[in-house]
């Protein structure tokens, strides 16, 4: 009959539904899962998909986790090869590699299996840190010549140490190792102020010392180039000065055409110059024109 | 059913109202399943709508999508990611729909090299404490090439570039962030000195920051682009005062240099004013010596002939003119004649005349006038 035969598919799709829940189920692609059978290790699923399983009973299906987790050491002091102490945190990215592992040692929980693993993990990572840092001298992290720093040494070699053991014993794959914190013991950082203090205070003085030099300096040479710029100036008048008189010597040996008349004029003109204003003059009868007053002939001959 | 053959025997084994009573139930049921499976039919017709509506979904304009069909992405290659718009997918738990905000900028801080202080202390810009050593893991600081200790701060901020990665491969990348931060802090300022990074070089500072995340992202593989990292840096509290006395000291040595360079420059300045004056000086009174030279020979010239024809006139002519012109010029003038008996007169002087005021008279001035 028609009806019953769409109940009859309705209920077969419920059992279908039923069955699928029971028999299937996903990996997310966040996720690795495991699958036991009465309690023992049956397969690893890294890939993300449907799978089919037995129902509960029989098996269990474990999920955790695959994405690269962040691990954050503790700050803690350390002893460098050169005895000097330091305070180092690193961080460590990490993942599951082996899900069985994971399983087997930590247990099916996956927040607390993840809370154990990074226990241990810090363990780890707390040895190697320390066996790292023990083999570095203070220079090769803080140092005046950038080239000596050797900070990507000294993660690499973090990350080494620890890479093997935790895939070997725990399945958990390391990723990445760096630096977090970097500082000095309490006491140190008192000394390190102490010294930062009088750096700065030999810099004032270096200052200080340096504007007045430089001051004086500068001073000192516009002084010479001023003396310079005048003594140059002089003698180049000096020089322009020779060449007229050069020229003039030239102009006048023209005089020497007749000394007497050139005598003659220099004489008058010696006359008219120094008697040039507010003189005083006494004059005899003898002096032409002057004899006329008395009379007596002009005097053709001087 | 409803229209059976009447047998005669048989009527007697089921009475006729017993019958009609059966049937009349049977009747009532199938109305009743009748009714209920349309019922049904139409609950059925609005699940199925409701499945289909509750396919479709829409990705908002800041973000995109990536569906998982049974926990893996449904599509590889181009479409994985789905665009803003009208999308379908299967309801939970075939497809699941995960969003990644791709749209909004992030900021992730590290704060391991700053000093101990909260947000209200921030607010209002509180000075941290001057204290004379700093207590691990309350206040945080860098140390620098030349040891020194610094605080510095980073803030980041970001954008989602490849959601798969951004949203499927980390647990808190935002921790991870921030720790990749930290370091990079540390790096860097473990290359600079302390006067570098804060006075002398502070942009290459924070270039050296910005450019070590964004090798270290390519290099992680983070799926995301930095748009920018504020970097601060500030010296710590108990030397702070030493620091400003260097940079007030530093200032006053450039006033004192610049001082002296406008001394300099005035000085020189003048100085070549002078210089160029007395050049000037020199050649205008060259040039006058010249003039006056050829004027002095042109006159000598034009007189010579008139002398060589008749000496004594030209003496005479210019001698009286000498004189004539010395008298017009003189103040004061005595004619002395001779006594009568022929004899010079003596005369006597008193020279208790008001001295002459000093003339600047030019060295240079040409003989005639």
């Amino acid at each position: 009959m028609k009806k019953s035969r769409l109940s009859l598919v309705i209920g077969a799709l419920l059992l279908v539904l039923f069955l699928a829940l029971l028999f299937c189920f996903q990996v997310r692609t966040t996720e690795v899962a495991v699958v036991t059978t009465f309690g023992r290790y049956s397969r690893d699923l890294p890939n993300p998909g449907l799978y089919f399983r037995w129902p509960v009973p029989i098996q269990n299906v474990y999920r955790f986790d695959n994405r690269l987790q962040n691990l954050e050491g503790k700050f803690e002091q350390l002893t460098t090869k050169d005895a000097k102490n330091l305070l180092v945190s690193v961080y460590v990215g990490w993942r599951i590699q082996s899900a069985r592992k994971f399983l087997e040692l930590f247990g099916g929980d996956s927040a607390l299996a993840t809370a154990k693993a990074e226990n241990t993990l810090e363990g780890l990572v707390r040895n190697a840190k320390n066996a790292v840092i023990g083999r570095y001298v203070f220079g090769d992290l803080i140092s005046p010549d950038p080239k000596a720093v050797k900070f990507d040494q000294l993660e690499a070699d973090i990350l080494k140490e620890i890479k093997g053991p935790a895939l070997e014993k725990y399945g958990l794959e390391i990723e990445l190792v760096g630096i977090k914190q970097l500082g000095l013991s309490e006491a140190i950082t008192g000394k390190v102020f102490e010294r930062m203090r009088a750096e700065r205070d030999r810099l004032v003085k270096q200052f200080q010392g340096e504007g007045n030099a430089r001051a004086q300096e500068i001073r000192s040479e516009a002084d010479r180039k001023r003396d310079e710029l005048l003594a140059k100036a002089q003698a180049d008048a000096l020089r322009i000065k020779g060449e007229a008189d050069a020229q003039a010597s030239k102009e006048l040996a023209i005089l020497e055409k007749n000394p007497g008349l050139a005598i003659f004029l220099y004489q008058v003109n010696a006359l008219k110059e120094t008697l040039r204003e507010r003189a005083t003059l006494f004059l005899d009868q003898k002096t032409p024109p002057f004899n006329l007053l008395t009379g007596e002939k002009p005097k053709t001959n001087p | 059913m409803a229209d059976q053959p009447k047998i005669p025997g048989s009527m007697r084994l089921t009475p006729t109202p017993v019958t009609s009573a059966d049937d009349a139930s049977s009747q009532a049921l199938n109305e009743a399943l009748g009714s209920s499976f349309l019922l049904v039919r139409i609950m059925m017709a609005l699940l199925l709508g409701a499945f289909i509506f509750s396919c479709v979904f829409t990705v908002e304009p800041n973000e995109v999508a990536v569906v998982l069909r049974f926990g893996k992405p449904r599509s590889t290659g181009a479409d994985t990611v789905l665009r803003p718009g009208l999308q379908w997918a299967f309801p939970y738990p075939i497809d699941e729909i995960v969003r990644i905000r791709i749209g909004e900028t992030k900021t992730v801080r590290a704060t391991n090299a700053w000093y101990a202080t909260s947000p209200g202390d921030e607010a209002i810009g509180a000075e941290p404490m001057a204290q004379p050593t700093l207590a691990p893991g309350v206040d945080g600081y860098v140390l620098t090439s030349d040891q020194n200790i610094l605080h510095v701060r980073a803030a980041m901020k970001y954008r989602v570039a490849d959601p798969l990665t951004f949203a499927f491969k980390f647990e808190n990348i935002t921790n991870l962030l921030s720790n990749v931060l930290d370091n990079t802090l540390f790096r860097t300022s473990a290359r600079f000195t302390a006067d570098n990074a804060l006075y002398k070089e502070p942009t290459a500072f924070r270039e050296g920051i910005v450019m070590r995340m964004r090798e270290q992202i390519e290099a992680m593989n983070l799926g995301i682009t930095v748009d920018e990292i504020v970097v601060d840096t500030r010296t710590p509290a108990f030397v702070k005062q030493a620091f400003d006395a260097v940079i007030a000291a530093e200032q006053d040595r450039s006033k004192k240099v610049n001082v002296a360079e406008g001394y300099f420059n005035e000085r020189v300045r003048t100085a070549e004013g002078e210089a160029a004056a007395i050049r000037f000086g020199g050649m205008v009174s060259s040039n006058a010596l010249i003039q006056a030279v050829s004027a002095e020979a042109k006159y000598f010239q034009d007189q010579l002939p008139y002398y060589l024809r008749e000496p004594d006139l030209l003496r005479a002519r210019l001698r009286i003119e000498a004189l004539s012109q010395v008298l017009t010029n003189a103040s004061d003038k005595f004619f002395v004649p001779d006594r009568p008996d022929g004899s010079s007169r003596e005369l006597r002087i008193q020279i208790n005349r008001e001295p002459l005021a000093p003339v600047r008279r030019d060295p240079n001035a040409p003989l005639t006038q």
